[in-house]
């Protein structure tokens, strides 16, 4: 099993994440989901991956498969910016306590979702967020698309030394989506 | 337990013939005697898990795993192990402040006996308002709060007893239990603070307390250098009546870390805050101290080994913490300190007098033939630094996450602006270091980008004055004063050091009272504005709008939780004694205050703020405490906001999230700021003070989101609440949301929505 980049992560337990080094499956199960949904934090405010803020790569992940957005902490000022209005509003707990609510109607008020994808949060607060949805989620998928493995996600990336990789991984991710 | 002779022994206790008010439904409380309440709250603030690992550990039938529906061999699920382990977290706090409590009352009744009295100063008439509300006693003297402590202990063998494998096995049982514990620890904390008000005569019933220096610069290097840290001022204060005694007053500085910095400056001006705990090891490493004393709490673990490295010696003087040393009491003093100066060995002397002539006739010894390193300059900072092989490992086990490895690449090639920016958001561990396989000393480099200027802090004032509770209890009530925060607690901050200074500015800045406390208080005095003054120099010190309190160390917490006591009792005449439903019904339905524990980390800080919620204080907590495991959160949308009009004594849909939660994490400072604008909103409220509270809400909401709130609905009930200023533009948005206006209530109460013996009478006088 892999080992988190930051080790105040590392799993003591049974059930780790799958590590997904390919954007292949990784879209295939983003296409079979019935209502995913993506949650986004603020580091990917932070974040820039060869000149491009790390929410912007978001945004396209959003756009290319029409996926809702949440946004967390501040980041929906910046999303507005981007020309983005997201589709809810909430802190990284907050939207966590939804969904782990089977009957919750979703940010769309369609129903609640099936897969939820996380990025741009510190990984210690992400990690101990999915480890929730883990654990009292039965009822959905988590994916995360940062650059660090999140042991306690349904899918998560691997570590990444070098963004060149990231990079590649996420904007295949975005171009197979269309 | 119930049964007369019980009854009799708690009637004993508090002495109930004594009428000063009628005796509320429950005198000191056992263990389920408020479950009913805690199961209210739990109703619409849910525990919200986050379970650190996948197992239990606990016993000797585990490993279990508890993964899915899976359960252990005892029987117990995922959700209730996760109560359980929240409740051995408040045990471990709260027995934390219950033993600091036994501990100086022990001390003091030695010093003054069981009878000393308990004056507060003209200004403070209900003193000891927790204890008054808990328990239903009205402590006269230190024998009495050793009674409430006592008592408390008793409670504390019971709920830690449910721990036990196959004892409780319900989750919201397990909460009710930490609830118990934490409502108890307030408890033990006003002992312990007013025993050391009264005992130490610290600041008592004035509000302008003395500014003092802080700051590792604030230390005069040329004179011998006595550290203190912990949070027990046993000890600090007899060092400074020892140098007193011997006129050394001004020849020997003495700096404190963590709370018996805050204890040891409301003891003597002269005393230094060297600053919060997060600081404790790069203070240690510069050698600056020749000795350190420890006493109790928050203290690091390897302090010995860590002084051994830079020729400094410790005196350990708690017995909670002997830290394997060699016991010195007994043994002749100059003995002692000859072997402490000659051979740098630590002692264990747990006669503090004796602790305190040690300490400083140590240091007079040491400090003119120190042999220790200069501090470390930019270039010999560049120069160590250039032993980085870049692996990253120091990243891999920061515990803030701290990009450590480029910077310290960045130190060796002569840039020093990342590596300061790390050292603002460094919490202290000393974890990169030891993972270093390249041995850098990062610490040590830290030196170079440390600030060296002296900052200020005010020294702690213990209770809010009844007169001070006089003026404000309306308009707080009335939500005109649009809220008290309280930032409180340890230094484990996500980011930089400085973030909780930005934020209490903000809203002492917007009239909000906020009070600080513990590490928090230091924090918040290590930020300057461009004329070199800090926030206490820039804001009065009243609890009132617009001023910065700082009531003193952790254990001075109950000091807040005591002014929202002293609200429901001064300004609406409820009577405190042993009637804690209907005082914290009332705080949760009418007095806007919001605790904030921004670098929360020990199971005290846990403690505390469960204490907090049990009361119907909301706590917004940093990201790190999401590692507690649990939160106490609604659901706004989903969840019933119907109570009762006490007045009309009807069932009212208020359709109201107010207050949205009881115990939340969030991961900014901007999300921080805007909660707790939201957490003040209190059912109460009156139109113009849900105006102004509103007001500050959006405005905050729109500066850092960019919008309107998207749940202003919620908190909008009649035209009358809407801010003036945003008036056009709420109108649209509640159209747009098709909002209609809300039920009126004239009295807000959770008593008669669930199963208690209080009538719904008791919520108004």
């Amino acid at each position: 099993m892999s080992k988190p980049r930051h080790l105040v992560n590392i799993l003591t337990g049974t059930k780790g994440a799958a590590e997904m080094k390919d954007a292949g499956p990784l879209v295939k199960t983003i296409k079979k989901a019935a209502r995913p949904l993506l949650v986004i934090g603020p580091r990917a405010l932070e974040i820039e991956i060869d000149g491009k803020p790390f929410i912007e790569y978001l945004v396209d992940i959003a756009k290319a498969s029409d996926i809702p957005i949440c946004a967390t902490a501040h980041t929906k000022k910046k999303l507005l910016e981007l020309g983005v209005t997201p589709d809810s509003t909430y802190d990284i707990i907050e939207i966590i306590n939804h969904l782990k609510d089977p009957e919750w109607k979703g940010v769309k008020g369609e129903g609640c979702h099936d897969l939820v994808m996380f990025g741009g949060f510190r990984t210690d607060l992400g990690n101990q967020g999915l480890s929730t949805l883990k654990h009292f989620a039965p009822h959905l998928k988590t994916m995360t698309v940062c650059k660090y493995y999140y042991p306690n996600a349904t899918f998560s990336l691997p570590n990444y030394r070098k963004d060149e990789e990231w990079k590649a991984l996420l904007e295949g991710i975005i171009e197979e989506l269309k | 337990m119930k049964g007369k002779k019980k009854k009799e022994e708690k009637e004993k206790i508090i002495k109930a013939e004594d009428e000063w008010e009628p005796i509320g439904h429950t005198p000191m409380p056992d263990v389920a005697d408020l479950r009913n309440w805690d199961r209210r709250l739990l109703q619409t603030y849910k525990p919200f898990y986050a379970p650190f690992c996948d197992l239990c550990c606990l016993c000797t039938y585990g490993k279990c795993d508890l993964t899915g529906t899976n359960r252990g061999a005892c029987g117990i699920d995922m959700a209730s192990q996760q109560g359980r382990i929240v409740t051995l977290a408040c045990c471990m706090g709260m027995s934390a402040h219950a033993g600091h409590a036994a501990h100086i009352i022990d001390y003091l009744v030695e010093k003054y006996g069981e009878d000393h009295p308990l004056t507060l100063g003209d200004q403070v008439e209900v003193e000891c308002p927790n204890i008054r509300t808990v328990l239903g006693m009205k402590p006269k003297t230190l024998g009495d709060l050793k009674k409430a402590v006592q008592y408390a202990a008793e409670q504390l063998l019971h709920v830690l007893s449910s721990t036990n494998t196959g004892q409780e096995g319900d989750a919201v049982d397990y909460e009710s239990k930490a609830l118990h514990i934490s409502m108890l620890d307030l408890v033990c904390m006003e002992a312990a603070d007013v025993a050391q008000i009264v005992g130490f005569k610290f600041p008592t019933s004035v509000a302008d307390t003395a500014i003092v220096d802080m700051g590792w610069g604030s230390v005069d290097r040329s004179k011998p250098v006595i550290l203190v840290v912990g949070h027990n001022p046993a000890t600090s204060s007899e060092i400074i009546d020892y140098l007193r005694k011997e006129g050394l007053e001004d020849k020997v500085e003495v700096g404190g870390i963590c709370c018996t910095a805050l204890e040891t400056t409301r003891y003597s001006d002269k005393a230094k805050i060297i600053g919060p705990l997060s600081r404790q090891l790069f203070f240690v490493r510069t050698g600056i101290a020749d000795v350190i004393v420890s006493d109790e709490q928050c203290i690091r673990t390897d302090l010995a080994e860590e002084a051994s490295k830079v020729g400094s010696v410790v005196i350990a003087s708690s017995d909670k913490a002997c830290r394997g040393l060699e016991e010195a009491s007994d043994r002749p003093t100059d003995e002692v300190v000859k072997e402490m100066a000659e051979q740098g060995k630590h002692v264990l002397i747990l006669d503090h007098a004796k602790a305190a002539e040690v300490a400083v006739k140590a240091a007079l010894q040491i400090a003119p033939k120190r042999k220790k390193e200069e501090l470390i300059d930019k270039a010999k900072a560049q120069e160590l630094a250039q032993a980085c092989k870049d692996c990253g490992s120091c990243e891999l086990v920061c515990p803030n996450l701290q990009p450590l490895s480029s910077a310290i690449k960045k130190v060796a090639e002569g840039d020093f602006e990342d590596f300061q920016k790390i050292f603002e958001s460094c919490i202290g561990c000393g974890k990169c270091e030891e993972a270093c396989p390249q041995a850098v000393p990062i610490f040590q480099l830290m030196q170079a980008v440390a600030s060296w200027d002296t900052w200020k802090c005010r020294a702690g004032r213990g209770p809010i004055m009844d007169t001070e509770i006089r003026k404000v209890g309306a308009p707080i009530v009335l939500g005109t004063i649009p809220g008290v925060v309280a930032f409180v607690g340890c230094s484990n901050f996500p980011n930089e050091i400085d973030e909780i200074a930005e934020m209490v500015e903000e809203f002492a800045r917007r009239k909000y009272i906020v009070v600080v406390s513990g590490c928090s208080a230091m924090a918040i005095g290590m930020r300057k504005d461009e004329e070199g003054r800090t926030l206490y120099d820039k804001y009065p010190s009243e609890f009132d709008a617009g001023g910065i309190v700082n009531v003193g160390s952790c254990v001075a917490n109950a000091h807040i939780t005591g002014a929202a006591m002293k609200i429901a009792n001064i300004f609406a005449k409820l009577p405190l004694r042993a009637n804690y439903e209907v005082i914290a019904d009332y705080i949760l339905n009418r007095v806007g205050a919001c605790g904030v524990a921004w670098g929360a980390y020990s199971q005290k800080a846990a403690s505390i703020a469960t204490g907090c919620n049990r009361l119907g204080i909301p706590v917004v907590l940093g990201p790190h405490s999401s590692k507690y495991r649990r939160l106490y959160l609604s659901r706004k949308e989903e969840d019933d906001w119907t109570v009762m009009d006490g007045r009309k004594k009807e069932l009212v849909d208020t359709e109201e999230p107010s207050p949205e939660h009881l115990a939340i994490v969030v991961e900014s400072k901007e999300r921080a700021m805007v909660t707790i604008a939201k957490l003040c909103l209190r059912k109460n409220d009156t139109p113009p003070g849900r105006q102004i509270k509103l007001n500050h809400y959006i405005d905050l909401y729109k500066k850092f989101f960019g919008t309107l709130p998207d749940d202003l609905h919620h908190y909008v009930r009649t035209e009358r609440d809407i801010p003036m200023f945003f008036k056009k533009e709420v109108r649209q948005y509640l159209q747009e949301k098709g909002w209609k206006p809300k039920p009126a209530l004239t009295l807000p109460t959770l008593i008669g929505t669930y199963e208690t013996e209080v009538p719904v009478e008791a919520t108004i006088r």
